[in-house]
């Protein structure tokens, strides 16, 4: 076969196979496992996956980016100009970085060099490919930096990456990658650390961008809904093989492989709210049936209420200038109820306030003023002693799942720490029986109760964490973005499982999350914060049909809507 | 729920291996490692084996001529012993006969023959010892053990009363913050602002003037815990931030947990592991400070030998040529710390947090 | 800025506070009886209360501070109570020998290590970087004790190239002749552990991910470790460098002993042998303040290192 790629080609990826040593004893890790596929010229290609799928190894190995552990089969090939880049030399590899292949990366603020301006990072690449001198770079920079959108670049271009907000800074990245008009741009899902709005920025950024200059984007990312926006052709990926691949319209309207219909399904969606969210077993295993029946959702005003916080105010100090201390208002005068047995969504962006409020629920902060009723008691003027009694009523679900089970201690001993702190079941034997069928409720085998939380997978370490909250029969879930570190397909079994939770032992939730589809389909009632204050509170239907905020639309506006999405009933 | 309940005490099909076994596993890999832990293994043996007087015993005895050849120079010229033994002879010869004016002259005769009655053993001094023997006749090989008994224990105790000090004064000041971190940093403030050399001189004049530290090796020990605790504690201190902003610190203070239960029983065996490495690090220190203190006079009492006194003697023996109580002190030296040196980072490679 | 350093210096004076207490606690109430141990083996009662009036530690111990507190602020601790010498001369004149060495080995044994540990680093995982850190680690493990002893027999002894003790009035004689043998052996010994330490912050910095994004611009492996690495790298260097600066005052208090060179190191060892507490109490309690000033000097200079630096 020859190594020319065809005009309308602009890279061609043939059999890539990439393992990792891992140790001098075990076999390597298998990451890409022979994939091919082509990028086109002038084409969004989407690559898409779940974690561990394969798909950023893929990327980086065109340029050749991997870490020192990675062993590339020399079976493969990376055709692009007529070379294969994975037999290329250093020299010609960091030829082409940079000039006629460039990267952004998805932690813009770690991947800039802290030490050095903006604009001389810019810069930097102008000088390496295009020989430009200082001044001509100067220049350069300063147009690039107005192209992608950031304000007074002239001043800007001395800002070192700290002093700018996570969005200007993938910015900045991207300015450095079109800085050499490249041919193709590899962009590692650069939106996943941005708050949905700036998302939605940037992405329009990198489209128009593409369009502009006519380039290639090889674009990576885990978000079905991001892909149906922006892409043109899509690569799905999973454990380190190709599923599907093809032109966007057919990836969505007609998924041939069960992962692909799998992943199109198991995200919730705005228009509709099945019973049960489908999960790729569904499809792998099952006949693909969807779930039709839908959920009605909603809140009555003679609804029973459970909790109710009024005027909760929480603010924090910073010290500053020669003695002083700086007020920083997390929370403003928050007041809402919660219904008994019912969802309430708390929906904002970093930095608005809603995890701070479960916080301060459970006395992990300590409020600055306010209340929290929770059967006519005022838990917040409680003292440590008298709150020991309703610690086990109301509980908390962590985001990360990798930190919320101590690292030392077995399942088993998770489990049974709170039973002992509240002297639930008479002796050891009737609390290790107790955990025995909690583990089972919560889907996961009873040797689970001998093993350490790092042999578990995340979804799997919120089972275990939402288990623990079980021991305790609490009254109200707290679930702090319980579901937003996870893949979305385990993200749609911890919601079905968090869903038939509350069907049998109605449990009140309060689900904070800046995912809005998923909020909309979990909760009843949702509430809108922004800079710690509420901006509107109304039923989970009502808030998505008639949002009355600015805020609220724009929010609304941000979600990727997607291509329309395939789950027809059949 | 179902009220059917299983057998609890269900068996685990396989062991589920916790922090501790997989780093031996790991350790066990580790060629470099292993071996070092050997090595330390046998000297902390042979410092078992000194201790309870089973080796070594007689160091203090001076069973070789002044400066004995080691048994692999065993014929070379010794004129040090040859003129101290021309000294002795000529000791015991009187130096002039005074028999008619000493009084005691008549009795010396009934005297002598009354002394011999009495057995006396007097030991025969060997012209060579296994590694030679120092200015009194001193096996060298005895000493070099001995040495190394005081020189470790110095080293590990004193690296486990800092180690215990820095840890709960760093867990104090990292988990409760307020007027305790303050107070704590104001004092790891004063400490350090002391250059270390010069704190712990001042601390060892002090010791020799007032003996209010002890008496032995305490002095020492008490020496370098008292002031090489700073390091540890601004590690665990940092430790102990972090954790304690863990989510699991946190569940663990939303099910209720105790301030106690949180510091010992959850955070604790997350931190134990860079206390292990401190430990290891700090013995290594310890011994060398240990060797210097006692080289200057400020270490271990006269009475006792280590390391540092030997390089003390040795100081003057290399000019006329006597090298072999330099060598075994500093070689004896060399092995234990290289080999200490290298489990140290063997243990820190097994260790290794990215285990999670 | 201004604002911060006051406030720097408004919270050493805890510290020094603290530090005199410290030096107070342990030798005016620990420290023993002086007078006992001053007047030796003649331990006629009326003598050593002689003694005790002259030193002032008959007076009650609120006292002896409040004379202390003086003392520190007037710079005047009194006389040596072993050579009658005014202690602040002493420490005065034996500054000058103590950093004709000291300046010397700092600046020759960290250039050299900081070159040593990029080129380190550059290999890094292969045969030479492991055989170098096992050599250094060897090398560390032989006490100081033993390197000074063979050096000095080696080079100053056998060979001849240096002498072996000794000290002259001319600082120019001092530099090429007397001091070259003990700065050489002391960056010798340096040397192993500094490249240790520097060769762990150039790993550290190599695995960031901006050194990912230099290399996906297509610098050079080379351009890469000079220009961004050691950047940054820089930060955790000039930390250790401030950390170090005051011990180069004590300097190599067994260099000192050894080469018989008048310093403040070999001058702090024999106050400590003979006792002679004036003179280990005004020594601490000047480096303390030194060690804080230098600090804060370094604290302040970090701000042209690292950009990310802000006072408050």
């Amino acid at each position: 076969m020859s190594a020319m790629t065809p005009p309308e080609l602009i890279l061609q990826v043939q059999n890539l196979d990439v393992r990792f040593r891992v140790d001098r004893k075990s076999e390597p890790f298998a990451a890409v496992k022979g994939i091919s596929f082509d990028i086109p010229t002038n084409t969004t290609v989407a690559l898409v996956g779940e974690s561990g799928s394969g798909k950023s190894v893929s990327a980086m190995a065109i340029l050749g980016l991997l870490p020192e552990n990675a062993l590339v089969s020399r079976e493969g090939r990376i055709l692009y100009g007529g070379r294969d880049l994975l037999k290329a030399s250093m020299y010609e590899l960091q030829d082409i970085r940079g000039k006629d292949i460039s990267v952004i990366f998805q932690e813009p603020m770690t991947s800039l060099n802290p030490v050095f301006p903006v604009g001389e990072q810019i810069a930097e690449v102008l000088r390496l490919h295009m020989n430009m001198d200082g001044r001509q770079a100067r220049a350069r920079v300063i147009e690039l930096l107005n192209e992608v959108g950031i304000p007074n670049p002239q001043l800007r271009v001395n800002s070192y990456p700290h002093e700018m907000s996570g969005g200007q800074q993938q910015r900045v990245m991207i300015a450095m990658a079109i800085a050499c008009e490249p041919k193709l741009l590899i962009a590692d899902e650069p939106t996943t650390a941005l708050d949905v709005t700036i998302q939605k920025q940037i992405l329009d950024l990198i489209a128009s961008l593409q369009l502009k200059h006519r380039m290639s984007v090889l674009f990576i990312t885990h978000d079905l809904g991001v892909v149906g926006d922006i892409a043109d052709t899509v690569v799905v990926m999973q454990s380190g093989e190709i599923k599907e691949q093809g032109p966007v319209k057919a990836i969505f309207e007609a998924p041939q492989h069960p992962y692909t219909k799998a992943l199109l399904a198991c995200r919730p969606r705005l228009d509709r709210r099945p019973k049960r969210l489908p999960v790729i077993d569904d499809f792998m295993k099952g006949d693909g049936h969807v779930h039709l029946e839908e959920r009605k959702r909603g809140t009555t005003p003679s609804d029973p209420i459970i909790l109710e916080v009024k005027g909760l105010n929480k603010t924090f100090y910073l010290k500053e200038g020669l003695f002083g201390k700086r007020a920083v208002p997390a929370v403003k005068d928050v007041s809402f109820t919660l219904p008994k047995g019912k969802t309430l969504g708390l929906v904002g962006e970093s930095g608005s306030g809603k995890t701070t409020v479960g916080l301060t629920l459970m006395r992990l902060h300590d409020a600055t003023s306010g209340e929290v009723l929770f059967e006519g008691r005022d838990l917040l003027s409680l003292s440590e002693k008298q709150m020991m009694a309703y610690r086990r009523r109301i509980q908390i679900i962590f985001q990360n799942p990798y930190a919320s089970l101590n690292p030392r201690m077995t399942v088993g001993q998770i489990l049974v720490e709170p039973m002992k702190i509240h002297s639930i079941g008479k002796d050891e034997g009737e609390r290790v029986g107790m955990a025995f069928q909690l583990l089972r409720r919560v889907g996961l085998s009873e040797q689970s109760f001998y093993k350490y939380p790092h042999e578990f997978s995340g979804g799997q370490r919120q089972r275990i964490a939402i288990a623990r909250c079980l021991t305790m029969k609490p009254d109200v879930l707290i679930c702090d973005e319980s579901v937003s570190a996870l893949d979305v397909s385990v993200q749609a079994q911890v919601l079905n499982l968090l869903q038939d939770l509350q069907d049998e032992y109605g449990l009140s939730y309060i689900f904070i999350s800046h995912d809005l589809a998923v909020v909309k389909y979990i909760s009843d009632k949702v509430m809108v914060m922004n800079e710690g204050v509420i901006v509107e509170m109304a039923d989970s239907d009502e808030i998505y049909r008639h949002p009355r905020e600015e805020y609220t639309r724009k929010l609304l506006s941000s979600i990727p809507k997607g291509y329309e999405l395939a789950a027809q009933p059949s | 729920m179902s009220a059917v309940l299983t057998n609890p005490a269900l068996p685990p099909v396989r062991e589920s291996p916790g922090l501790w076994s997989l780093a031996w596993r790991r350790l066990r890999q580790d060629a470099v490692g292993m071996v070092s832990l050997v090595v330390v293994a046998i000297f902390i043996a042979m410092m078992a084996g000194s201790y309870f007087g089973l080796i070594a015993k007689d160091w203090n005895k001076e069973k070789g001529v002044s400066y004995a050849n080691p048994s692999f120079l065993a014929g070379s010229e010794n004129l040090e012993a040859r003129s101290m033994g021309a000294k002795d002879a000529a000791a015991k010869a009187p130096p002039v006969d005074l028999s008619d004016v000493d009084p005691l002259a008549p009795r010396y005769k009934e005297w002598e023959e009354r002394a011999a009655k009495i057995a006396v053993t007097e030991t025969k001094r060997s012209e060579v010892l296994p590694f030679g023997g120092d200015k009194w006749g001193r096996d060298v090989l005895q000493k070099a053990i001995k040495g190394s008994e005081v020189s470790i224990f110095v080293g590990l105790s004193a690296a486990l009363l800092a180690t215990l000090i820095g840890t709960m004064l760093g867990a104090a000041a990292g988990y409760w913050g307020g007027w305790a971190n303050d107070l704590l940093e104001w004092v790891y403030n004063v400490f350090t602002s002391i250059p270390y050399i010069l704190l712990i001189l001042a601390f060892a004049a002090v010791a020799a003037t007032s003996g209010k530290f002890g008496k032995g090796i305490l002095p020492i020990v008490l020496i370098l815990s008292l002031t090489g605790w700073t390091g540890i504690y601004r590690l665990m201190r940092a430790e102990y931030i972090k954790h304690s902003n863990r989510e699991y610190v946190k569940a663990a203070q939303a099910i209720g947990a105790s301030n106690w239960s949180r510091m010992f029983g959850h955070i604790l065996p997350n931190v134990s592991h860079v206390s292990l490495v401190q430990l290891s690090q700090h013995v290594v220190g310890f011994i060398k400070a240990e060797v210097i203190l006692s080289f200057l006079g400020f270490g271990v009492p006269v009475d006792m030998v280590s390391w540092g006194t030997m390089l003390a003697e040795a100081q003057n023996e290399l000019v006329i040529g006597k090298w072999w109580q330099l060598f075994a002190a500093g070689a004896s030296m060399a092995i234990l710390v290289t080999a200490f040196s290298l489990l140290t980072d063997s243990l820190r490679d097994a260790l290794d947090p990215k285990l999670k | 800025m201004t604002a911060y350093v006051i406030r720097r210096l408004w919270q050493m004076i805890p510290t020094i506070a603290g530090v005199i207490l410290l030096i107070f606690f342990l030798f005016n109430w620990v420290g023993g009886d002086p007078a006992q141990v001053l007047a030796g083996k003649i331990s006629n009662p009326e003598q050593i209360a002689n003694i005790r009036k002259q030193l002032g530690v008959d007076q009650p111990y609120w006292y002896q501070l409040w004379v202390f507190v003086q003392q520190v602020f007037t710079f005047d601790f009194g006389r040596s109570w072993s050579t009658n010498e005014e202690v602040s001369r002493i420490l005065l004149t034996r500054v000058g020998p103590t950093l004709t060495i000291m300046i010397p080995v700092l600046i020759i044994e960290t250039s050299l290590a900081v070159l040593f540990a990029i080129m380190v680093a550059y290999v890094r995982g292969s045969l030479t970087d492991r055989g170098i850190m096992i050599t250094c680690t060897v090398a560390m493990s032989v006490s100081f004790l033993v390197y000074i002893i063979v050096f000095q027999w080696l080079f100053g002894f056998i060979l001849g190239w240096f002498p072996v003790q000794g000290w002259s009035e001319s600082f120019w004689k001092n530099l090429t002749t007397y001091a070259p043998l003990p700065i050489m052996l002391a960056v010798f010994v340096g040397l192993a552990p500094q490249l240790r330490l520097y060769r762990s912050f150039f790993l550290d910095e190599i695995n960031q991910d901006y050194v990912r994004t230099a290399r996906a611009k297509g610098l050079s492996e080379k351009k890469v470790m000079l220009k961004h690495v050691l950047r940054n790298a820089l930060i955790p260097i000039l930390t250790n460098i401030g950390i170090s600066l005051p011990g180069i005052f004590v300097g190599s208090f067994l260099l000192e002993v050894f080469f018989s060179i008048p310093g403040l190191g070999r001058e702090i060892i024999t106050a400590v042998n003979r006792s002679d507490f004036p003179v280990i109490k005004a020594v601490t309690v000047y480096l303390a303040v030194i060690t804080m000033i230098i600090n804060l000097l370094v604290d302040v200079m970090y701000k042209y290192v690292d950009p990310r630096v802000s006072f408050k």
